[in-house]
């Protein structure tokens, strides 16, 4: 058996891995970094739009700042963030892209004097500050106050995660490679590694450290339609849920992306529509409007998706041999300004539509796009529950997303989480009581366990096959725990993937050649997958309310009174077939912004009893506050959250220091 | 494809080989499929793996033509599977794994290695000034046009079909090939990088760097994300001969 | 030593152009090319002719090819690996570039060869140039097979070498270096097909005139304009 020893060992080499590598790998201790794929063709490297901070360098994001990128956020959670969490985060985020910045990240920039944007269909003529010229610019993106979304044209995740993972080199970090967890090695409290499969090879080893940190990405190939890629099949989120110690918050958070193309589900990026684009039906009626007057096409992604498929229901959708349909339309913005700032765009629909947005609609449907719920972690991003078991990214819930993330919030959340937990995780190892002391005899018996069920597999020629049982999951999740959810269909579904997790335990494969064995990697995925499954649709269940992207037609307002409340769940036992839910209150006692209406979407929600009373203080505070720091010290101090190297304000052209 | 026409068969015909089983010789293997409408090889290859043959090995992540992963010879040229439309290809379709790269399985291979090796020779990084950057600062100012430049060049997806199009990369090992030559010359634009042209110099001023490339020009035929490779190269020679005759 | 290929390779490139002019100044007149030949001597220089001025002429230019084929040589495959790993390459990509440069290797190896011994023949025999000398090299002295070769190889050689020079040194590249290099393409082409015209022409002039002098080989060429005298020699 092949041990590797590190003091950390990351499991994901995206945006959040990367950066958390660095993060401890500059405090002195070694890390490794575990990824199925080369380290930069991680789906970091899909995001196309934006990454927010607050920097307000551009004409129209000017005056922004921490406290409305704030309030931004906890009001597209629908109040299920953790607000001392998307404090941390908003205060990091400005500091995240200065770093990138000097990294090399090709920023697009400022460019001072007038400039022709589409804003509301309308051609509006912006003039750039002398000042800005050359800072980093910021374009528009949904349930955003101000333009506060940094790109590098509309392949920013390609540029960020290029460049961190340069700095990665730099900094002579391993990544090893077509390497998979398969499971975390533990003994109930504490986590020391995991066992690993060798995707080239076949073959296990086990990877023994003093922290282990899950920065694994989405789960979004549980559903059919998704703009995630193929390897987001959520795999650090189930050998957490495995473990039987670790708990999982939130899975039944399911954003869903208004706009990927129809029917190959690719996406085109949400700056389509903060750059002027218009959402249109069959008959080219721009429909946003009639449904969400104020901020039209750029609501919420969960409020945008919701309205396309209300109004495709109403049979304005366009029909196609695969099914309906909706259009975007950037025709409007012009050829130059598709060729430079939405060339990604440009391509998908060239290669993958055979049509050309400078002259033709693109056709668009929701599908699934980001997993909110992850591995449950405290601000430090380590597990209450499993000691030196870590997490960041999109795998993670600290939770500053709640019930539906914004766009742009999501790289910019891999980077900041990446610069503090990379900080706390060292801090963890230089404590003496962390040394691992390596228990050789736990992990043999990890990594021999791991080997029975790989060789059960292998040995059942008749079994299950793993594709059909993939296909019948990722049917019933796209069908029944989609977009608008209803008690029937979730208990439809949540039986149906109990009968699913009950055959995939007896699935089998026909190859038995070594090596990669694709057929194999499906065969211990899916179970693992249905496990996922369940947790998100049995949790979707239990849920009888409606609040972010979680929207249930038969409970559709939010309910603060019973549900302003994270669900966590945990799978005790091997042979359950289900999780066990547990729910942990937020408290509106300690809320900087209590919950309220979100600016978009229904105006109806059933009150927590104590918002009132801390509505009111906070009102209060804000009429006697000296100035928005000391507001934002008396309602919910912060920064001592903070590593210390990540303390301190921002400075902005309109706030110098 | 309209609707009402008849629907091809295609032949999809693999090389396949799995080094890892003793005794497998590389062979081609033909599969049968019928054409969809709008099919690319990456719904082509699943579908043959889901339902025809579930031991062919084959490296999608994206699928959206942005990370490079599924680099393939298709028909003898290197490309990006997943957003080669079938409609464009003959009924007939040859798949073959990039050479130059070391062989995982079938139409595997593993670039990712090939890629880190050469980012470590070239060291493929901003150098940083010396000091602490100040996160707290506003950031440095740089031209517009200067970072659309850069970004320009900076869209190389790493997905080695520069290098498995390339002659001399074929013939030789030590070759970076267009794409860290590409990689040179983002740097050298770059500001925030330290390096003089004298380092640059020391890293590609040789047969296995930019005077290596014989002008070839497949790199830029057949880069997915036509970058000016052309351009570059010529560029980056110019200005190493200069620096290796002026110094 | 990339420079000094570049280099080396343009100057005999453009050699080549004025060579293959000078050469076909025996399809205007034989007296043309008399008097490029006694040019080239020094004649109008010095009013005697000394073919020694081209015997250094051409050891320059041998130097030249010698340098020249010395540098190409990295280039070529070193082994047979590399051979096949490059022939197996180029036949399946059907690359254009990729294969004039083989096209450009074939012909450069073939012309390491063939320069030498026609470089080595114009060393030695400086003084046989003229129209009745080199028509008799070319058909009595059986040369003509090896200038057939020779002429293809070098028109190949030589166009898809300055074509690959503007490429490889970004010249000509202009606002759109697709376009331009497309149109450098099309002038390559047209330069081969030209200076393929052209030399066949004049190796066919050479042909015939020897053909018809076949039974005088030895005798020399008098301009017209030289009064007949047959005790005085034409130098
Ligand atoms: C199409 C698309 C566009 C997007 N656009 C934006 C945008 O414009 N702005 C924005 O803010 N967000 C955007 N997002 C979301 C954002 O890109 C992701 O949430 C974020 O990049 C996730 O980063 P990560 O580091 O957490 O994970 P990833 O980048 O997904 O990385 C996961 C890593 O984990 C590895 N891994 C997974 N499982 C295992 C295992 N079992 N063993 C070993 N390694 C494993 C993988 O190999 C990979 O390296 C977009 C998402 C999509 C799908
Ligand atoms: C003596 C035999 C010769 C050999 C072996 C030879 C070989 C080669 C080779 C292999 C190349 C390609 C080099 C590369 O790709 O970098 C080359 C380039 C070239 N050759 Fe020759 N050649 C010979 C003679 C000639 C002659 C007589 C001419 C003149 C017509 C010529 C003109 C050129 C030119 C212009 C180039 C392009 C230079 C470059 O790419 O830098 N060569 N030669
Ligand atoms: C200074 C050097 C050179 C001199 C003086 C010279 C001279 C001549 C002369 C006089 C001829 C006419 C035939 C003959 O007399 O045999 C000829 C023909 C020819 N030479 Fe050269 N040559 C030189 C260099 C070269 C080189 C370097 C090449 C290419 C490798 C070359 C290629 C040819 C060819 C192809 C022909 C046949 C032309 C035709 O048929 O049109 N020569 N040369
Ligand atoms: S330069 Fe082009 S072909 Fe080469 S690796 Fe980069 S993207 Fe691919
Ligand atoms: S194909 Fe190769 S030889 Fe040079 S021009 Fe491109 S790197
Ligand atoms: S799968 Fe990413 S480029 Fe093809």
């Amino acid at each position: 058996m092949k041990i590797v020893y590190t003091d950390v060992l990351v499991i994901g080499g995206g945006l959040a891995g990367l950066r958390l590598a660095i993060g401890a790998k500059r405090r002195g201790h070694d890390a490794i970094i575990l990824s199925l794929v080369p380290a930069k063709r991680s789906h970091s490297k899909a995001a196309q739009g934006g990454m927010q901070a607050s920097l307000g360098n551009v004409a129209k994001g000017q005056g922004d700042n921490e406290d409305i990128h704030f309030e931004d956020t906890v009001r597209g959670s629908d109040w299920g963030a953790d607000q001392e969490v998307v404090r941390m985060f908003v205060n990091t985020a400005p500091k995240a892209v200065r770093e990138l910045a000097a990294w090399g990240v090709p920023w697009s920039r400022v460019r001072k004097g007038d400039r022709q944007v589409v804003i509301n269909g309308q051609k509006v003529t912006i003039t750039e500050r002398d000042e800005a010229h050359g800072t980093v610019a910021q374009r528009d993106f949904g349930g955003t106050k101000k333009w506060r979304t940094c790109y590098v044209a509309d392949a920013t995740g390609h540029a960020m995660i290029t460049a961190v993972a340069d700095q990665a080199i730099a900094d002579s970090i391993p990544v090893h490679e077509r390497k998979e967890a398969l499971a975390l090695i533990h003994d109930g409290g504490r986590c020391l590694g995991a066992v690993v499969r060798d995707l080239t090879t076949g073959e296990l080893l086990a990877y023994v450290a003093k922290a282990t940190a899950i920065a694994t990405g989405g789960a979004g190939r549980l559903y059919r339609s998704t703009t995630n890629a193929v390897i987001c099949e959520g795999m650090g989120h189930a050998i957490a849920l495995e473990t039987g110690a670790a708990a999982l918050g939130n899975m039944e958070a399911v954003q869903f992306h208004p706009t990927a193309i129809f029917p190959a589900g690719i996406l085109v990026t949400e700056g389509c529509r903060g750059d002027g684009g218009l959402l249109k039906d069959a008959k080219g009626h721009r429909f946003m409007p009639d449904y969400e007057p104020e901020k039209k096409e750029l609501a919420s992604r969960d409020v945008v998706s919701r309205r396309m498929e209300e109004h495709i229901k109403k049979g304005n959708g366009a029909k196609s041999r695969f099914g309906e349909h909706l259009w975007l339309d950037i025709t409007l913005l012009g050829e130059k300004h598709i060729h430079t700032n939405l060339r990604e765009v440009w391509d998908i629909c060239h290669y993958f539509l055979g049509v050309d947005p400078v002259k033709d609609f693109i056709a668009v449907r929701p599908a699934q796009h980001y997993t909110m719920g992850g591995v449950r972690t405290t601000p430090t991003g380590e597990s209450p529950t499993l000691k030196g078991l870590f997490a960041a990214g999109e795998a993670a819930c600290w939770d500053m997303h709640g019930f539906n993330r914004l766009g742009g919030n999501s790289v910019a959340e891999t980077v900041v989480a990446g610069m503090i937990v990379g900080e706390f995780i060292a801090d963890f190892c230089d404590r003496a009581e962390n040394a691992a002391t390596v228990p050789v005899g736990l992990v043999q018996e990890f990594v021999q366990r791991e080997q029975a069920k790989l060789s059960a597999i292998v040995d059942r020629r008749s079994g299950e096959d793993p594709s059909t049982l993939k296909l019948e999951m990722q049917d019933l999740m796209t069908s029944c725990v989609g977009i608008f959810r209803t008690g029937a269909e979730l208990e439809k579904a949540v039986d149906g993937l109990q009968k699913l997790l009950a055959r995939s335990r007896n699935v089998g494969v026909k190859s038995s050649a070594p090596g990669p064995n694709p057929e194999l990697v499906t065969a211990y995925r899916v179970q693992k997958m249905i496990k996922l499954a369940l947790t998100i649709a049995y949790g979707a269940s239990v849920r009888t309310e409606s609040r972010g992207a979680h929207f249930r037609s038969d409970f559709p307002r939010r309910n603060d009174a019973e549900w302003l409340k994270r669900t966590l769940a945990t799978w005790k036992g091997d042979s359950d077939t289900l999780p066990t839910l547990d729910y942990e209150p937020l408290d509106v006692k300690r809320m900087e912004l209590p919950p309220g209406w979100r600016g978009y979407g229904a105006k109806d929600y059933i009150d927590h009893p104590e918002t009132p009373a801390r509505a009111a203080l906070v009102e209060g505070a804000k009429a006697t506050a000296a100035d928005r720091f000391a507001l934002q010290q008396s309602l919910m101090p912060y920064e001592h959250l903070l590593p210390p190297v990540l303390r301190g304000r921002n400075e902005r052209i309109d706030e110098p220091f | 494809m309209a609707d009402g026409q008849a629907l091809r068969k295609l032949t999809i015909r693999i090389l396949r080989y799995n080094p890892r089983v003793p005794g497998d010789v590389p062979r081609l293997q033909d599969y049968e499929i019928e054409e969809a409408d709008g099919m690319t090889l990456f719904i082509a290859l699943n579908d043959i793996r889901d339902r025809l043959d579930g031991s062919i090995a084959f490296d999608f992540v994206c699928r959206a033509g942005i990370c490079g992963s599924c680099a393939m010879m298709i028909d003898g040229r290197p490309g990006l599977a997943c957003r080669t439309l079938t409609k464009n290809l003959g009924a007939v379709i040859t798949l073959a794994p990039l050479p130059v790269f070391e062989l995982v399985a079938d139409l595997s291979v593993d670039t990712g290695k090939w890629m880190r090796g050469m980012s470590e020779r070239l060291e493929a990084w901003v150098h940083v000034k010396q000091g602490e950057i100040d996160l707290k600062r506003i950031e440095d100012r740089m031209d517009p046009d200067l970072a659309e430049e850069i970004f320009e060049l900076d869209r190389c997806i790493e997905c080695g079909c520069c290098v498995a199009g390339c002659g001399t990369a074929r013939m030789r090992d030590d070759f970076v090939g267009a794409v860290g030559l590409n990689k040179i010359a983002r740097f050298r634009l770059d500001p925030r990088d330290t390096r003089t042209d004298e380092d640059f110099y020391e890293l590609v001023g040789d047969d296995d760097g930019v005077f290596g490339c014989m002008s070839l020009l497949a790199c830029h035929d057949v880069c997915p994300k036509q970058l000016p490779l052309q351009t570059q190269i010529a560029f980056l020679r110019r200005k190493m001969v200069k620096q290796g005759t002026l110094g | 030593m990339d420079l000094a290929q570049s280099a080396s390779g343009l100057a005999l490139g453009l050699f080549m152009w004025g060579h293959m002019f000078f050469v076909s100044t025996i399809l205007i007149s034989k007296d043309a090319m008399w008097a490029v030949t006694k040019f080239f001597e020094g004649y109008f220089f010095f009013g005697t002719a000394y073919p020694g001025v081209v015997s250094a002429v051409v050891a320059g230019v041998l130097v030249l090819v010698m340098v020249h084929a010395f540098l190409a040589m990295r280039k070529f495959p070193a082994n047979y690996r590399q051979y096949r790993a490059f022939t197996g390459h180029r036949a399946l990509m059907g690359h254009e570039d990729t294969t004039l440069w083989w096209w450009q290797f074939l012909t450069g190896f073939a012309l390491f060869f063939l320069a030498a011994v026609h470089l080595y023949q114009m060393l030695m025999h400086p003084g046989d140039i003229g129209p009745y000398g080199s028509a008799d090299r070319v058909w009595s002295g059986r040369w003509w097979p090896i200038y057939l070769v020779m002429l293809f190889a070098v028109e190949l050689h030589g166009g898809i070498g300055l074509y690959r020079l503007c490429v490889k040194w970004g010249w000509f590249e202009g606002k759109d270096p697709a376009a331009s290099r497309k149109r450098l393409k099309t002038a390559k082409w047209a330069l081969t097909v030209f200076f393929l015209v052209l030399g066949l022409a004049t190796l066919g002039a050479y042909m015939k005139i020897g053909y018809e002098h076949r039974d005088l080989v030895g005798e020399r060429h008098t301009p017209s304009w030289v009064v007949p005298d047959p005790k005085e020699k034409a130098p």
